[in-house]
């Protein structure tokens, strides 16, 4: 056996809300250092996909592994503590807290092999929020609330993040600012998965593609294959490149 | 006139009340914040604080220091029982339905209860006080407790410590964000159930510190549980669930009342308070600072659906209700007695079951109601000379009036807060009852409501209430079946699609509201009738509890569960009662593996087997 496993691995995974079945069947790897976008229409999934796997959201049957270890309905906390970090698409910033004590709950040790983030590193990522250190999160603007999130998982030193629609609802200043510290992570070696309906924006950022249609996994392959089959972006995108 | 000096007295009085509420409230209301629990036995902690402290300050040296070790170790104890109580119990219902948690902590009051009386006896504790205890000071020409002005500069010295552990501390940031987003803290990588754990400890420690400062000027007693967690919810309520600044403000704002309200209107000073309390939850449905409910439940689980009973449980409830209508051919008196009251305590559980289980509504003074019936038959009886027909009418008109009345200003509020203000409501009538002698009687209640003589026999009486019970809980079963009762659990599960496909929900739910009421005071009517005398009890906080236990006990997600509720909770308490003394122990021992093992309520626990058993 000389490749080495796939940092994250999700196979077959089913998941339901109540009686009401969500995820058919989703599979999808990501490596270190590899950004792979997962792409669907409004409620096809990629959301539960995402919850599914951070704990939030227990699946019925699959399997999900990282780092080695089975992480399948395992508890939210166990899994980001083995370096999985997760950036809701809500963002779900702790609203009566300033952005450094939110930075502050994020924080979790070093993680051999990576260089460490601190709030020095992510206040240079992220210059608006050295500003608005210790203001309170709740009266921040959608971009920063978007970048404090970010920046919050940061602070556990994860091996690989889980993105949710990152650029939704920004301004498209905000979006390139959003894509360069996607693109900052990426160097550092920390593998990324993002979903996106922002088909431009996967488009500059992503390696790989995986196209989720009523909760199952229907294309996936490398970015540039999607980029040239039209056919695949109509079906299940229903939009251009240039949206 | 009151003069400066009594002014004076009076401000310094209401300071050590509220800094007596505030250590209490303090530690509920950050339990809350971070769990989402509300913790009932809240104030059995602070009992169990008392009696220990009474121990433990008893046997020290009777000086300051003496006193303060005392303090300090009952904290200590307090907060390892806190702790205890998380891990064995609440932290294995956390993902239960509020309710659920609720009727496992009122497992925990009647365990606590009987325990503390096996203990330390039923006799009130005061401790005995040595000069410095004693000590007066004076405050113009008034003497005010010098113990008290120390209680008063703890007040702030808490809230000091409290406000730098959260804010100073990494510990205290984690639960400040778990108050807003526990999900979301876990996800981060944070542990919850430390954090649970110590918060939870953490409250009942300072729990403990309120039942021993409660000492020097009191005493240990066993009723201080119910009314220590009663206005400890009336503060934290009114201040903002899970704000500790408003839980001080609060403190303040009660504790004012109180000391003021003795001078001015001292016959309805209970009244008083929860008439604030309301008129606050009415202008600011979140209390005073306290923030919209956070993120609701992440799991997008919807209750299941109350389904038409199968057959057979259509066939068992028939067999029953013949059984039913034969028992006075061999049933004795006394035992007719017993099964009379169990009908009234179906119906008045199906009343209530019926606001909270499809209506989404849970009340914490649903008494309330029946009590208005009772009352309202008595005084019809009394004051009118009805008979006994007129008399029964009266009792769920005027429970209905009083309920739409009330309901129109509370229905629009969710949750916790619309229970506290049933809660408050249930209160006031109780103190008007209590205190409003001329016309009530107070504690002497109503005598001679007794039927007509057609149904004086025990038998007949029975009977009568056998068939108007039996419709009324029917009748609420049929709603419940009809459009109105989809429409009600649409609401229920989700206000806003309801709204957006057109339903009223306002005027739905105060329906709903209303019908219970009146069903509620029909049985508050024929119990008036059955005893032959009205009493304050039939509105308290007791009785309530006692519809609530009934209706969890059963299952809220099942039609039939208000009834399988009420006949296994009285036949349960005349069982327990009449074979040992520590009934509440035993009760409370059972609803606590109640809701660990059968989450769904006896009836849903049923279901549930049977359709495991039933070949798919
Ligand atoms: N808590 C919940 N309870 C019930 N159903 C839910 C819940 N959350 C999402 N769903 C349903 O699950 C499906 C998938 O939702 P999900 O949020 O995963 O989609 P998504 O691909 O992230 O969509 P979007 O692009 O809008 O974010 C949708 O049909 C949605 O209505
Ligand atoms: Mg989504």
């Amino acid at each position: 056996m000389m490749r080495e496993k796939p940092l994250l691995a999700v196979e077959a995974l089913a998941t339901f809300y109540g009686r009401a079945q969500i995820l058919h069947g989703i599979s999808f790897t990501c490596d270190a250092g590899e950004t792979l976008v997962l792409l669907g229409r409004n409620g096809a999934g990629k959301s539960t996909t995402m919850k599914s796997v951070i704990g939030l959201v227990r699946p019925a049957s699959g399997a999900i592994r990282f780092a080695g270890e089975s992480i399948f309905a395992a508890e939210p906390h166990r899994i980001s503590r083995l370096g999985l970090g997760y950036v809701p698409e809500e963002r779900r910033i702790f609203a009566g807290l300033t952005v450094a004590e939110n930075l502050d709950i994020g924080r979790q040790a070093p993680r051999p092999g990576l260089a460490p983030w601190t709030t020095a590193r992510l206040y240079a990522l992220f210059p608006n929020l050295a500003v608005a250190r210790n203001r309170l999160a709740g009266q921040m603007s959608g971009g920063e609330q978007q970048m404090l999130a970010i920046a919050r998982t940061l602070m556990g030193n994860p091996r690989l993040v889980l993105l949710d629609e990152p650029s939704e609802g920004l301004s498209p200043l905000i979006v390139e600012q959003m894509a360069d510290a996607i693109l900052a992570l990426k160097a550092e070696g920390v593998g990324i998965v993002l979903a996106e309906q922002n088909l431009h924006f996967a488009l500059r950022l992503a390696d790989r593609a995986v196209v989720i249609e009523k909760g199952l996994a229907v294309w996936s392959g490398s970015i540039t294959a999607l980029a040239a089959d039209e056919a695949t972006r109509q079906r299940f995108l229903a939009v251009g490149v240039e949206a | 006139m009151p003069g400066a000096d009594q002014i004076l007295v009076a401000l310094l009085t209401g300071l050590a009340d509220a800094a007596a509420l505030f250590f209490v409230a303090s530690g509920l209301t950050v339990i809350f914040g971070v769990t989402r629990v509300v913790n009932f036995a809240h104030g059995s902690l602070t009992m169990l604080g008392a009696y220990c402290g009474w121990s433990l300050i008893s046997r020290l040296p009777p000086t300051p220091l003496g006193f303060t070790l005392g303090a300090l170790a009952t904290m200590l104890v307090l907060a390892v029982i806190g702790a205890m109580m998380e891990i064995g119990l609440l932290r294995r219902v956390y993902r239960a339905p509020e309710l659920f948690q609720l009727l496992a902590t009122f497992g925990v009051v009647l365990m606590a209860e009987d325990i503390v009386q096996a203990l330390w006896g039923v006799e009130d504790l005061a401790l005995r006080r040595p000069p410095w205890l004693r000590a007066f000071v004076l405050v113009g020409g008034a003497r005010f407790p010098r113990f008290d002005l120390f209680v008063i500069v703890l007040f702030p010295l808490i809230f000091l410590f409290l406000w730098l552990l959260f804010t100073r501390t990494r510990w205290g940031r984690l639960v400040r964000a778990a108050t807003e987003d526990r999900d979301m803290v876990a996800a981060l990588g944070v542990d919850q159930r430390l954090l649970f754990t110590s918060v939870f400890a953490l409250g009942a420690a300072l729990a403990g510190l309120g039942g021993v400062l409660a000492l020097p000027d009191a005493s240990a007693n066993l009723g201080m549980d119910l009314t220590t967690v009663t206005d400890a919810f009336v503060v934290v309520v009114v201040g903002g669930l899970g704000s500790l600044s408003g839980a001080a403000l609060a403190s303040l704002l009660i504790g004012f009342l109180q000391a003021f309200g003795i001078m001015l209107v001292p016959k309805a000073t209970l009244a008083l308070v929860f008439v604030v309390m309301a008129v606050v939850l009415v202008l600011r449905p979140n209390g005073l600072l306290g923030r919209p409910p956070g993120r609701e439940r992440a799991s997008g689980e919807t209750q299941a659906v109350v389904r038409p009973a199968p057959r057979a449980l259509g066939l068992l409830g028939l067999g029953t209700l013949i059984l039913a209508l034969l028992a006075p051919f061999f049933l004795g008196p006394y035992a007719l007695a017993i099964a009379t009251e169990m009908l009234i305590a179906m119906l008045f559980a199906a009343s209530l079951h019926f606001m909270m289980g499809p209506g989404g509504m849970a009340s914490f003074g649903h008494a309330a109601w029946f009590g208005i019936g009772a009352y309202a038959s008595a005084f019809a009886v009394r004051l009118l000379a009805a008979p006994m027909p007129l008399g029964l009418l009266v009792a769920p008109v005027a429970a209905a009036v009083m309920a739409a009345l009330f309901g129109s200003f509370v229905v629009r509020l969710s949750g916790v807060y619309l229970a506290m203000l049933t809660l408050a409501f249930a209160e006031i009538a109780w103190a008007i009852a209590f205190q409003w002698v001329n016309v009530t009687g107070g504690d002497n209640g109503i005598l001679g409501v007794w039927p007509a003589s057609a149904f004086a026999g025990p038998r007949a009486f029975y009977w009568l209430t056998l068939l108007l019970t039996t419709l009324g809980t029917l009748w609420l079963r049929r709603i419940l079946a009809a459009p109105f009762g989809y429409a009600l659990r649409g609401v229920r599960d989700s206000r806003r699609r309801a709204e957006a496909i057109g339903v009223a929900v306002m005027p739905l739910q105060l329906t709903a509201f209303t019908l219970a009421g009146a069903a509620a005071g029909l049985a508050g009517g024929l119990y008036a009738y059955g005893k032959g005398s009205v009493f304050p009890t039939y509105i308290s906080l007791g009785h309530s509890v006692d519809a609530l236990l009934m209706v969890l006990l059963g299952g809220v997600g099942t039609i039939s569960g208000p009834i399988v509720g009420a006949l296994a909770y009285t036949g349960l308490y005349d069982v327990l009662l009449s074979v040992t003394g520590l009934w509440r122990l035993v009760l409370g021992a059972a609803i606590i593996l109640l809701v660990l093992v059968f989450p769904e309520g006896i009836a849903g626990g049923v279901f549930r087997l049977w359709q495991r058993m039933r070949p798919a």
